[in-house]
């Protein structure tokens, strides 16, 4: 048996075919998008409060929002198509979903961004926030990338109608 | 938004599906679609393209006015009742 025949076998033993060929049925999540940004948040404040070297607290800030930035990527999958595959294109339905979605989240990630700028604006002020470490900046980019992620699912699992008891999937 | 203004697409894919004895699944090959799409289409919780729509008319062989309508479709059982009273043979 070639590598390459090795390889394929453990794509199907490890079940990987379903994701890559999308043999699952897609999932709305309307709610868990809200708690995975909120373990996202929670996550982002417990590392951002340590100034010295980390703690037990940074750890488990750690864990919260690298934990919820891989679950954010699993819903991202699992969640309404947006990417076509060989055997399963994007129908008219689906492109039209992804578009509205991607447009709304756009829009929303662009209005944090122009209030983020205001904020940063205001950071000099004694008493405020404002990212200074390095490791600050790099979460806030991965925490970007999770509500890049993230918003698009949630908004399309709002407007992809609920199945009928009925529907043959 | 007010109620009367949103216009609702009226449909008769289940009835015409039924009637031919064609799944959702079978549909959905033939006009391009996901078969969830033929779903949403039938419940009215998704309106076409003109495109989806002439592709469905003419797996049908219907003219496109008898599948879809801006206007709610009189029930079959009505037509029926009614061909009967003029003395019609339903088809």
């Amino acid at each position: 048996m070639t590598l390459l025949q090795r390889m394929d076998r453990l794509v199907y033993a490890t079940r990987l075919d379903r994701i890559i060929f999308m043999k699952f049925q897609p999932r709305t999540f309307r709610w868990s998008p809200l708690f995975v940004i909120a373990t996202l948040i929670a996550g982002y404040v417990m590392m951002a409060q340590i100034t010295g070297l980390p703690d037990r607290s940074f750890f488990i800030g750690w864990l919260l929002f690298y934990g919820a930035f891989i679950v954010a990527a699993f819903l991202r999958v699992f969640g309404p198509r947006f990417t076509a595959t060989a055997f399963h294109p994007l129908d008219e339905r689906e492109l039209m979903v992804k578009a509205r979605a991607h447009a709304s989240s756009g829009i929303v990630l662009a209005g944090f961004a122009m209030l983020g700028c205001f904020y940063m604006a205001t950071a000099g002020m004694p008493g405020l926030w404002h990212p200074h470490m390095p490791n600050d900046w790099i979460n806030l980019g991965f925490g970007l990338q999770a509500l890049g992620l993230l918003l698009p699912t949630w908004i399309a699992s709002w407007l992809e109608p609920q199945l009928a008891t009925d529907e043959e999937g | 938004m007010r109620k009367d203004r949103i216009i609702i697409l009226y449909n008769r894919i289940a009835v015409f599906r039924t009637e031919r004895g064609v799944s959702r699944r079978e549909l959905a090959e033939a006009v391009g679609v996901n078969n969830q799409t033929i779903g949403y289409l039938e419940r009215g919780d998704y309106k076409p393209s003109l495109e989806l729509a002439m592709k469905i008319a003419a797996y049908f062989d219907v003219p496109i006015e008898l599948l879809f309508s801006f206007r709610r479709f009189e029930p079959v059982a009505d037509t029926l009742r009614r061909a009967a009273a003029a003395g019609e043979q339903p088809q």
